[in-house]
């Protein structure tokens, strides 16, 4: 947590020698006179001339928060809340905390490899909690296309978390309508990262309809499913790398973003139809991690996705998506079946983004204690204001009411709220 | 009767100020025709009104990649796309930004001062187009080897190549022109640094 603060700094007092400071006061003027007429000669030509394009970029995201999350500590504190940022423990219980905070530092790298390859990676830095502070490798991949917009294929190698998420599609892969994603999004897209290859084709079929398939095979999955199923769920803009370890509620514990046990990549495949003229698209996804659960430590987990995305009115956007699936481990009984869909209406005009969502989402226990239970629904409201190129304010309430027997103190009901300017370069 | 010599003094007046031709090439460093270079006539007048431009975007591109244009010329900027686009300028010539919008929402741009300007969209940062703004009505492209043929009215002008990925300065293409019974010709020479292109990513992975 950043602390604000104002830092005093020493008082410069400039030497009292007139001559000297004339002669410099003389040369500045000289210099000033030279900048203008060089100035004035140049400038038609530099009105003609266009800015050199560079075969590498570098983007960057910033987010400052200040906020007040739920009385619970968030997860990222091995705490029961649900939102993101949460509360502290005191000595009777948890008592609510108003944090300034950078939420978010993103550095996105593109540009032009031969052969038309386009490479991509991303580095974020989050100080919200105190478990890691170290950059964290979000996304690092490399792709080809072929084709036109209306027939093509392409493929793609690297660390990319498969796009199943609806919301995630904002500066850096941020959520677009929301501060806070819902709880399958915060899931597919901000804790699951795979390592390997992808295909994809797609194709304007007759009665204007895109039709796009991808598929691919990861590593790196082998413990998704511990989050779900001994955490719970989730809404939450934490952007994991791959080379981080999350935080589980059993003190000590933990499980890495990217582990491999048995050697067996992940499957997974996400399926679009848009309609060209942009009334909506459909989207079915799957993933199975194929893993042994007799192995140690590995969590077979499969689920599959729908969604849509609508726009019944050209400033409407309506968001719905479902994630439904199932985890088993050998180790202790954590074997859960899960479950969420959260529909979002949101309305932009301008500068201006209003949204509201619900979510509602649930973890069964499939096999007896320790418990897995964990169910519950969340209102989100949010407002963001874009000025300009680069920046954005965002207000975000979240009311939400679970429960989550396995873990102690879990808020039955808490509301949090959050502002946030976001710069982009 | 009053008619017929109307008729025959326009006829008259169109066939005095018909245009000559300058008809040449512009060439790179090693004497290559450079195609998509634009050639024009900085001294000469405007037309009161020209007309409206557009500067479309289609499949996350824009479309043309290089839009010429009269000084103040207004272009529309419609989004043919199924997603939104927040097109913008930083350049000196012109500095905008129209934000998030899809289909005819944006407010039209009118371009006022000669220059180039490079467009761009915040969202997808492959997708870049170049409005060229010239100072006068009288302007051509070149083909795909370079060559021109620029209509020009009677008289001496200076004339001027240009070029997206010019390094030579466009003063230093400046030639003077004279435009009199027999057709003109001139070459520029303009040298160029390698284009560096952004493909797009059309799939799946590609922002929305």
């Amino acid at each position: 947590v950043a602390r604000v603060g104002i830092r005093r700094v020493g008082t410069f007092t400039f030497p009292p020698a007139r001559a000297k400071a004339a002669s410099v006061a003389g040369l500045m003027r000289v210099v000033a006179v030279a900048c203008v007429l060089g100035a004035a000669a140049g400038a038609w030509a530099a009105e003609w001339e266009t800015p050199r394009d560079w075969p590498v970029s570098l983007r960057a995201l910033l987010d400052v928060r200040v906020g007040q999350g739920t009385r619970a500590p968030a997860f990222t504190d091995r705490g029961p809340g649900k939102t993101r940022y949460g509360g502290d423990r005191d000595g009777t219980g948890f008592e609510r905390e108003t944090r300034v905070t950078l939420s978010q530092l993103l550095l996105e790298l593109g540009g032009r490899l031969p052969w038309r390859l386009v490479p991509r990676v991303e580095l974020g830095l989050e100080t919200a909690s105190d478990f890691e502070n170290r950059p964290l490798l979000v996304e690092a991949d490399v792709r080809r296309e072929w084709g036109t917009w209306e027939r093509g294929f392409g493929v793609g190698a690297g660390l990319m978390p498969p796009p199943f998420s609806l919301e995630h599609t904002g500066p850096a892969w941020t959520p677009r309508y929301t501060l806070t994603p819902s709880a399958g999004g915060s899931w597919v897209w901000e804790e699951l990262r795979t390592t390997g290859l992808e295909a994809e084709g797609w194709r304007v079929l007759p009665g204007r309809l895109r039709l796009d398939v991808l598929g691919g095979l990861g590593w790196g999955t082998d413990e998704l499913g511990a989050l779900l199923s001994e955490r719970g769920w989730i809404l939450s803009d934490y952007l994991s790398g791959v080379n981080v370890t999350l935080p589980l509620p059993v003190p000590g514990k933990e499980t890495a973003v990217f582990s491999e046990r048995d050697g067996v990549p992940a499957l997974y495949l996400w399926t679009t139809l848009a309609d060209v003229d942009d009334r909506g698209a459909l989207y079915v996804g799957y993933l199975d991690t194929a893993g042994d659960p007799d192995v140690r430590g590995l969590w077979a987990t499969r689920f599959g996705t729908v969604g849509a995305v609508v726009h019944p009115l050209a400033p409407l956007d309506v968001v719905v998506q479902w994630v439904e699936g199932e985890t088993r481990t050998r180790v202790a009984a954590w074997d859960a079946r899960f479950r969420t869909v959260a529909p979002l209406v949101s309305a932009h005009h301008g500068p201006h983004r209003v949204s509201a969502r619900w979510d509602w989402f649930e973890v069964s226990d499939m096999d007896g204690p320790p418990r897995s239970d964990d169910h519950g629904n969340a209102v989100t409201l949010a407002y963001l204001l874009a000025i300009g190129l680069r920046h954005r304010v965002g207000v975000e309430w979240i009311h939400t009411d679970s429960r989550h027997p396995g873990l102690a103190h879990a808020d039955r009901s808490d509301d949090a709220w959050q502002v946030s300017y976001r710069f982009r370069y | 009767m009053r008619s017929t010599l109307a008729i025959l003094a326009l006829l008259l007046a169109a066939v005095a100020a018909r245009a000559g031709e300058v008809r040449g090439r512009v060439v790179g460093a090693e004497g290559e025709g450079l195609a998509d270079a634009v050639v024009f006539a900085s001294d000469l007048p405007l037309r009161a009104h020209p007309p409206a431009a557009v500067m479309d975007q289609v499949h996350k591109q824009f479309v043309p990649h290089l839009l010429v244009v009269p000084v103040g010329t207004e272009v529309r900027f419609p989004n043919h796309d199924q997603i939104h686009h927040h097109v913008y300028s930083f350049s000196r010539a012109k500095s905008f930004e129209l934000p998030l919008y899809k289909g005819e929402a944006a407010t039209p741009v009118t371009f006022d001062t000669p220059g180039a300007v490079k467009i761009g969209c915040n969202i997808h940062d492959w997708m870049s187009a170049v409005i060229l703004v010239v100072p006068s009505a009288y302007a051509t492209r070149t083909d795909a080897d370079g060559g021109f043929v620029l209509d020009l009215p009677p008289g001496e002008h200076r004339v001027v190549a240009w070029h997206e990925h010019a390094e030579t300065p466009l003063d230093e293409t400046a030639r003077r022109v004279a435009i009199g019974t027999a057709p003109a010709e001139a070459t520029f020479r303009v040298v160029v640094r390698p284009p560096i292109e952004r493909p797009p990513i059309l799939g799946a992975r590609g922002i929305p």
